[in-house]
């Protein structure tokens, strides 16, 4: 019989939508078009998931993951950071990204103590980099040796699924209306997996004016779900 | 090869024959108070060149192979006496400044950069390079609006590069971009600060109507500016709206049912999170479509996305938050750009 890979195992319990990085708290968004109305139902939230993975998931998570992977100095790896944190122009979405990105680091030097995590969490440490869960995610998956399209879709999936538990909790949808969105997801995060290895350079942190916008109205919004 | 202005410093072409393809090099000791021997009166420019660009790594990729741009522009402001004036200005092919004026007391120099052939085409790749001086101050704008038509197979892109030395300042308020049917346009924007200097830039996006009247016939828009502050990467604003693939224009996510986009981005020490508010109560009652989104960034600074249907309401408010910051930092009037 053959064994699973020895990376499998951590691999799932860092994509796992439970881990207490706090991304249960944060919308990335999503709140401002459930206050406005144009996000209320199963249909109208698998859009906003299908635009938001297109948009910043891709364009930033991802393509910072597998920047990452192809990293070959540790000044590269902290310029992806440096602008991955530069593009998150709403600020709720720069602190979330901070502080997600503080407890993901944390879990993954618990599920996978290695030198390239304690490095980055120095670098974090000492201001030099500010720290983001995709980024924490990279550094394990790689040192793990996880393969990149098995490493981004893990990431995306995860992400995905935090903001439809979020969405569950606050259309409200039903559990099972939650899982025909994240079954119907699979499409778009494999599409999306296929891009992130695709796209050049210049699409790095790419961003659209309605959700940008939509991501800094809420800092603005009164009454509030999430932080972000 | 053009000469704004005789006197100004500006060289012909230096070439290093066997060194690749021919440079255009500026020429230090062509400055910008007596190069030529001409007097300053006749150019509004009370000073000479600061800025030695005489060994090639201060000039070579300053402003590239000839065939490589469409047009360059190329500014030093500084600081003569109370006023900022430009002590070195070079241009070619399609990119020129109208001459230099003063629209308040302030002692802010405003330079209109001018597209003699009137819009941007396919291929065509423009350069504007501007360096503003230790405390100089510059307003620079356009004297009408940037308008890209088709690019078939291509697409059309300006490159800006601007330096800010210590407290130096600069507004950058262009007209607005109109985007044609089937025109894709890359504008990519370099700022490197000091952590003292102050920058305003603002911009609005619009689409040029198609012959059937329909909106949003252009391929692509991209607008990145790129700001480092100290040394520091401090900003990447990468939008990009492509009407046709991915997620449609329509999305929510990305124009919604609106067509017209407006951007604001300030970059000063003086930012913070209380301003932000001010800013924004400022221009929530004149936000009608509700569409305003602000911003404090890191840097510190703060960001303005406003979408809509027209130019005006977006002018109204990236002009009400300039406006404010202008009575607030320089005491000086709402700016009325007067179009020379």
């Amino acid at each position: 019989m053959a064994a699973a890979p020895s990376y499998l195992l951590p691999l799932l319990q860092l994509s796992d939508s439970a881990l207490p990085t706090g991304a249960f708290s944060h919308s990335l968004g999503l709140e401002s078009y459930l206050h406005r109305g144009l996000v209320h139902d199963e249909a109208t939230f698998a859009d906003w998931l299908t635009q938001f993975i297109r948009i910043q998931l891709v364009h930033s998570d991802a393509l910072a993951i597998r920047f990452v992977l192809e990293a070959e100095t540790e000044a590269e790896l902290h310029r992806v950071d440096r602008e991955l944190h530069a593009a998150a122009l709403p600020r709720e979405i720069r602190e979330a990204g901070v502080k997600m990105g503080a407890r993901m680091l944390e879990i993954a030097r618990a599920v996978h103590p290695c030198p390239e995590l304690e490095a980055y969490a120095g670098a974090v440490a000492s201001g030099a980099c500010a720290g983001h869960p995709a980024l924490a995610f990279a550094v394990a998956g790689r040192a793990l040796g996880v393969p990149a399209a098995e490493l981004l879709s893990a990431y995306m999936f995860s992400t995905v699924t935090s903001l439809t538990q979020n969405a569950i909790r606050g259309i409200p949808l039903g559990q099972s209306a939650g899982q025909r969105v994240l079954r119907a997801a699979h499409r778009e995060v494999g599409d999306a997996v296929v891009l992130a290895q695709t796209l050049p350079r210049e699409d790095f942190g790419v961003t659209a004016p309605g959700l940008e916008i939509a991501q800094m109205q809420h800092e603005h919004q009164r009454a509030r779900m999430f932080m972000s | 090869m053009t000469q704004t202005a005789p006197g100004v410093a500006v060289g012909g072409l230096v070439g290093d024959a066997g060194d690749g393809p021919v440079i255009p090099r500026l020429l230090s000791g062509q400055t910008a108070a007596g190069g030529l021997g001409l007097p300053d009166a006749a150019y509004g420019i009370t000073g000479s060149a600061a800025v030695d660009r005489t060994g090639p790594a201060a000039t070579v990729g300053r402003l590239g192979v000839p065939p490589e741009w469409a047009g360059t522009l190329s500014l030093d402001i500084d600081q003569r006496g109370a006023k900022s004036i430009a002590v070195r200005q070079f241009h070619d092919g399609a990119l020129r400044v109208l001459r230099p004026h003063y629209l308040d007391e302030s002692g802010q120099v405003c330079y209109v950069v001018i597209n003699p052939g009137g819009a941007y085409l396919g291929g065509d790749r423009y350069l504007i390079e501007v360096d503003v001086a230790p405390g100089a101050d510059l307003l620079l704008t356009t004297q009408s609006a940037t308008k890209i038509y088709r690019t078939p197979g291509s697409r059309a892109e300006q490159h800006m590069r601007l330096r800010l030395g210590p407290r130096a300042r600069v507004e950058c308020l262009p007209d607005p971009l109109i985007a044609y049917r089937e025109a894709s346009y890359v504008q990519a924007t370099r700022v490197d600060m000091d952590p003292t200097a102050s920058l305003i830039m603002a911009e609005v996006v619009t689409p040029g109507w198609s012959p059937d009247g329909a909106l949003f016939r252009y391929d692509e828009i991209r607008m990145r500016n790129e700001i480092s502050i100290g040394g520091r990467l401090t900003l990447l604003d990468n939008l990009l709206i492509r009407p046709g693939t991915g997620s449609p224009v329509d999305s929510m996510c990305t124009m919604g049912h609106y067509t017209h986009l407006g951007s604001l981005l300030v970059m000063d020490a003086r930012v913070d999170a209380a301003l932000v508010a001010d800013i924004h109560a400022l221009l929530a009652p004149i936000d009608p479509d509700g569409q305003l989104g602000i911003t404090l960034l890191d840097g510190p600074g703060l960001a303005l996305r406003a979408l809509s249907h027209s130019t005006e309401p977006l002018n109204a408010l990236i002009g009400a938050a300039v406006d404010h910051l202008r009575g607030r930092w320089t005491a000086q009037a709402p700016l009325n750009l007067r179009k020379y």
